[in-house]
């Protein structure tokens, strides 16, 4: 990847939502190269894909990442558009993951133990928000937002995006993820 | 010293009481079970069984806590602040303070009824409220009276504020610090916020008039659009009925109702259509700033609750004149109780004063009337409105430089942009669709950089739509009456009638009013039960199928299966709660003065019963939600309920947490997660009707219920979710909880999970968690077993 095209996700970096200022920790903005990389090397990673994937584009990119072996929550409506693809897609309702992504007992969506990396795109913007204050504060769960929209309860998130610059930054994430 | 009320005992006597007041204690004067008048601690050990099962979830809005002088605090990660308390703790302690403000909503408002009701009605006046024994189910289990007259409510306000005050005490720093607790007082606090509701609801049921359990309840008219803005309009707005009722009372005596148009925003307006037939209702508070700007009201009455706090700013800039009537709500206006109603009128029409604060109700009554008829022709002649004009429109809407700031601050991140730029081409569309979806909060037109009045705008837009929303509402009946529960309460238990579903709270939805109507729709026409009461009420009323009926006018009103009821207001949600104890007492004979543990546990299991807060915003709501979870009842909440910061979630993966025990003998058995939830939010309807459907199972469906159950849970996922349902196996006991039509089907399913199946037989061999056992007593409490009991 030529570092010189690469789209620089970092800026925006603020809330989307004005008022959504949680206190002094707040996510690092990040690039998709660094995202991607961190998503190839988690031991036992999962993406978090919701309500606002039905956009053929975004649609594409979360079938992307499923093709690369990334596991896949499909929260809210979102497995309605990705039950017939093939992927290792499961539903789950957000709120009852972000509890269970807490408890270290957890067996998983498939049964063979937690996650250590969670990165999304994709739900309603307050709704994950909150979500993953309950990660932030409650697990040690690394969460890194590859969302449309900065996320300040993530460790690591793109700024705020247009459409097309956000499907170019989920391309440049997938391409650090290796082909199966 | 005098006595004249009450009980004592003399030195030396102390096994001899005397009651001063009414004398000698009447049967059902003595409570049935352990816990009258429970205490902050006295429910506990039931919190506890609760909480162990469905675990606090935190979702912290603020990671600091900024309740003291030591702080600010960074908590973040669950850190300590310097009292001590840690992220978990404070965002449990505010669960508590968000409870005791919505029960402190509720409870105040029956205050100031029942103060009202008894200085004009006396304290003996008769409870009535239908055709029941059980009248007051939510007192008798929390107080272990049986209340026959109004005056019998004060003990039970008395308790209510007493214990209010003791839970707000705890939040103080340097007192409670244990989440755990927290959240069991702020259980406490829900089960009084019912306990208030149902105060209110039942004094002005049987002193005003109200529908009494009446299934036949006449409809109201709702909607922007359903009034006549060429004669003079007068708008209530808030919860309290005690001013609108003097208002309807002078316009009736006085002939006055095809003079001036009535209506209410909120449930002001509900109560006000209980009152008396000729009012009317706009909606929600969601179209609160909307109808004001539209210049359409004369006069704006304002009591409590709901009432935004820029009102009397909004409704100054249009000349609309503010009545305050309640000592909650004033504005810093001028208290004019005392004065001339001729010379507040002048005063008001004249313009120099722009809403006074009256507290006198006979003179509210004269006055709003006459106020209407004077100031609505010289507004109407004015033309006064905040909406632009077409021109204006043009100008307005060419501004916008899709800087995206409007999207950002609005509660429902609406492409307002994508809107203001078909519009510059002439297409209304967009906004059409935004003006329902939108919630009316006006945050848009702080954040504009090009001062465009973005609210205005889009009002302006959906003026079309706003014209054809006339809609109806079935009027509150109140409670459910007993012979309704004798009639479908075994139904309910054994699961035959697959759930009682009830749609309450506000209109903060995620994607705009529709969703409501769309849910109940799906949820009716497979035969659940649908209560509805408050804004959500409103809402289910606001669409029409193609043959122009809305589904108040399509679906009966009566406790049974694929009914629809409107309770009424906000304070009638106490009914809802009650419904299920009323099915606990009258159904199963369970005890129920003093003996919350007990119904609760019985409704847990056995009362296939959810709530739905979709818009949910206030505190009020979140503290009903809560009572309800006490109650055993789960609750779905919108995605904004993540706000809420607390949820109540199981997890069918620890087995463990799914023991109950036997009434009959005391044997543990670990049964399937019904329900699995008691507080949680969903994305999306589609994701919101398969829980739904799976919330209502309960350990003592039996088969036939079970696999009615089932055939919605699987019917529901597959239809919305395009996907059979995980775990629909987990609720499978034997092949008969299969639904008919789809049995063999699943039986192969099942097969493929490793099941044995007796194919000559069409039998399940092997593989449930249980047998099915229709003489099963599930119940999470050990003394009520018994064998504990012997």
């Amino acid at each position: 990847m030529n570092s010189e095209k690469a789209i620089d996700t970092t800026r925006q970096a603020v809330p989307f939502d004005t008022g959504n200022i949680p206190g002094p920790k707040m996510a690092r903005a990040t690039m998709p190269a660094v995202a991607g990389k961190m998503l190839a090397k988690a031991k036992r990673p999962l993406l978090i894909v919701g309500s606002e994937i039905h956009d053929e584009k975004v649609l594409a990119k979360v079938v992307d990442f499923g093709k690369r072996g990334i596991q896949i929550a499909a929260v809210g409506n979102s497995f309605s558009a990705l039950g017939d693809k093939g992927l290792d897609a499961h539903y789950i309702n957000m709120h009852a993951l972000a509890s269970y992504l807490c408890d270290p007992q957890w067996p998983g969506l498939d049964g063979k133990g937690g996650y250590d990396l969670v990165v999304f795109f994709g739900i309603t913007y307050y709704y994950m928000s909150q979500s993953i204050s309950a990660l932030k504060n409650f697990s040690k769960i690394k969460v890194v937002s590859i969302d449309k929209y900065y996320h300040p309860n993530a460790d690591m998130s793109f700024g705020n995006l247009r459409d097309d610059v956000f499907i170019a930054a989920l391309d440049e994430v997938i391409l650090q993820l290796p082909k199966k | 010293m005098i006595v004249k009320k009450g009980s004592f005992v003399i030195e030396g006597l102390e096994n001899v009481q005397i009651n001063i007041g009414k004398v000698g204690a009447e049967e059902e004067q003595i409570a049935q079970g352990p816990t009258p008048r429970p205490e902050i601690i006295s429910l506990r050990n039931w919190d506890y069984r609760l909480l162990d099962r469905y675990n606090p979830v935190y979702t912290p809005t603020s990671d600091m806590c900024d309740y003291c002088t030591y702080g600010k605090c960074d908590l973040t990660g669950n850190k300590e602040g310097a009292c001590g308390i840690d992220l978990e703790g404070q965002s449990a302690r505010q669960a508590l303070m968000t409870n005791i403000m919505g029960a402190a909503c509720h409870t105040a408002h029956g205050r100031h009824l029942l103060n009202y009701l008894t200085r004009k009605y006396g304290n003996d006046f008769p409870i009535d409220v239908g055709p029941s024994n059980l009248q007051a189910p939510l007192t008798e289990t929390i107080m272990g009276i049986q209340p026959k007259t109004i005056g019998d409510f004060f003990p039970v306000l008395d308790y209510v504020e007493e214990q209010l005050t003791q839970l707000m005490a705890t939040t103080n720093t340097g007192q409670e610090g244990s989440a755990r607790d927290f959240e069991s007082k702020a259980l406490h606090a829900g089960m009084l916020d019912l306990l208030g509701m149902e105060v209110a609801d039942i004094i002005q049921i049987s002193c005003l008039g109200f529908p009494k359990s009446d299934e036949k309840a006449p409809m109201a008219e709702i909607g922007m659009g359903i009034l006549d803005p060429t004669k003079p309009v007068v708008i209530c707005v808030g919860h309290n009925i005690v001013a609108p009722a003097y208002i309807l009372d002078y316009m009736d005596k006085n002939g006055q109702f095809d003079k001036i148009e009535i209506a209410g925003l909120c449930c002001t307006a509900h109560d006000m259509t209980r009152y008396n037939r000729n009012a009317k209702i706009i909606g929600s508070m969601t179209k609160e700033l909307k109808y004001i700007r539209s210049g359409i009201p004369d006069v704006l009455v304002t009591d409590e609750q709901c009432v935004r706090a820029d009102i009397l700013k909004e409704a100054q800039k249009l000349h609309i004149p503010v009545i305050a009537t309640n000592e909650k709500i004033t504005y810093g206006l001028p208290d004019r109780t005392n004065d001339n109603v001729d010379a507040i009128i002048d005063d008001l029409v004249s313009g120099k004063q722009a809403g006074v604060l009256l507290l006198d109700f006979e003179k509210i009554g004269e006055l709003v009337p006459k106020l209407a008829m004077k100031i609505g022709p010289i507004r109407k002649a004015k033309g006064l409105t905040a909406l632009p004009n077409e021109e204006e429109f043009k100008k307005l809407v060419a501004k916008c430089t899709k800087c995206l700031q409007c999207t950002r601050d609005c509660p429902e991140s609406l492409p307002i942009s994508d809107a203001m730029a078909a519009a510059v081409n002439g297409d209304l569309v967009p906004f059409e669709e935004l003006h329902d979806k939108c919630v009316g909060c006006g945050r848009c037109d702080y954040s504009c950089p090009v001062d465009i009045p973005v609210l205005n705008v889009i009002e302006k837009a959906a003026q079309r739509v706003i014209r054809e929303e006339k809609g109806k509402v079935r009027i509150g009946r109140g409670q459910i009456g007993d012979p309704e529960i004798r009639e479908e309460g075994r139904n309910l238990v054994l699961g035959t009638t697959p759930g009682v579903l009830a749609f309450v709270g506000c209109g903060n939805y995620p994607d705009g009013t529709k969703d409501v109507y769309d849910v109940v729709e799906e949820m009716i026409q497979r035969s659940y039960i649908i209560i509805s009461s408050g804004c959500a009420a409103m809402d289910i009323g606001m669409y029409k199928d193609k043959d122009g009926k809305t589904l108040y006018e399509r679906y009966p009103g009566r406790f049974i299966k694929g009914n629809l009821l409107n309770t009424g207001s906000c304070v009638s949600n106490a009914h809802i709660a009650a419904t299920t104890i009323k099915v606990a007492s009258i159904f199963a004979g369970r005890k129920t003065k003093g003996n919350w543990e007990e119904i609760a546990d019985y409704v847990l299991n056995r009362v296939g019963a959810v709530g739905i807060a979709w818009g949910a915003y206030s505190q009020k709501a979140f503290a009903i939600g809560t009572g309800c979870n006490r109650l055993g009842i789960p609750v779905v909440v919108g995605p904004h309920g993540t706000k809420y910061r607390r949820a109540f979630i199981g997890k069918p993966y620890r087995k463990d947490d799914w023991n109950v025990f036997d009434g009959r003998d005391g044997s543990v058995v670990n049964v399937e997660p019904a329900p699995e939830h008691l507080m949680i939010t969903a994305e999306t309807k589609e994701e919101m009707m398969p829980l739904l459907a799976k919330l209502c199972f309960r350990p003592s469906d039996n088969s036939l219920g079970r696999a009615i159950k089932l055939t919605h849970y699987i019917e529901l996922s597959e239809k919305y979710l395009k996907k059979m349902p995980d775990d629909w196996h987990i609720y499978v006991r034997n092949e008969a909880d299969l639904p008919v039509a789809k049995r063999e089907q699943l039986l192969k399913l099942l097969e493929q999970k490793g099941w044995k199946i007796d194919w000559e037989k069409k039998k399940i061999t092997e593989g449930p968690l249980r047998k099915v056992d229709v003489s099963f007593q599930p119940t999470n409490v050990p003394r009520l077993c018994k064998e504990a009991k012997k």
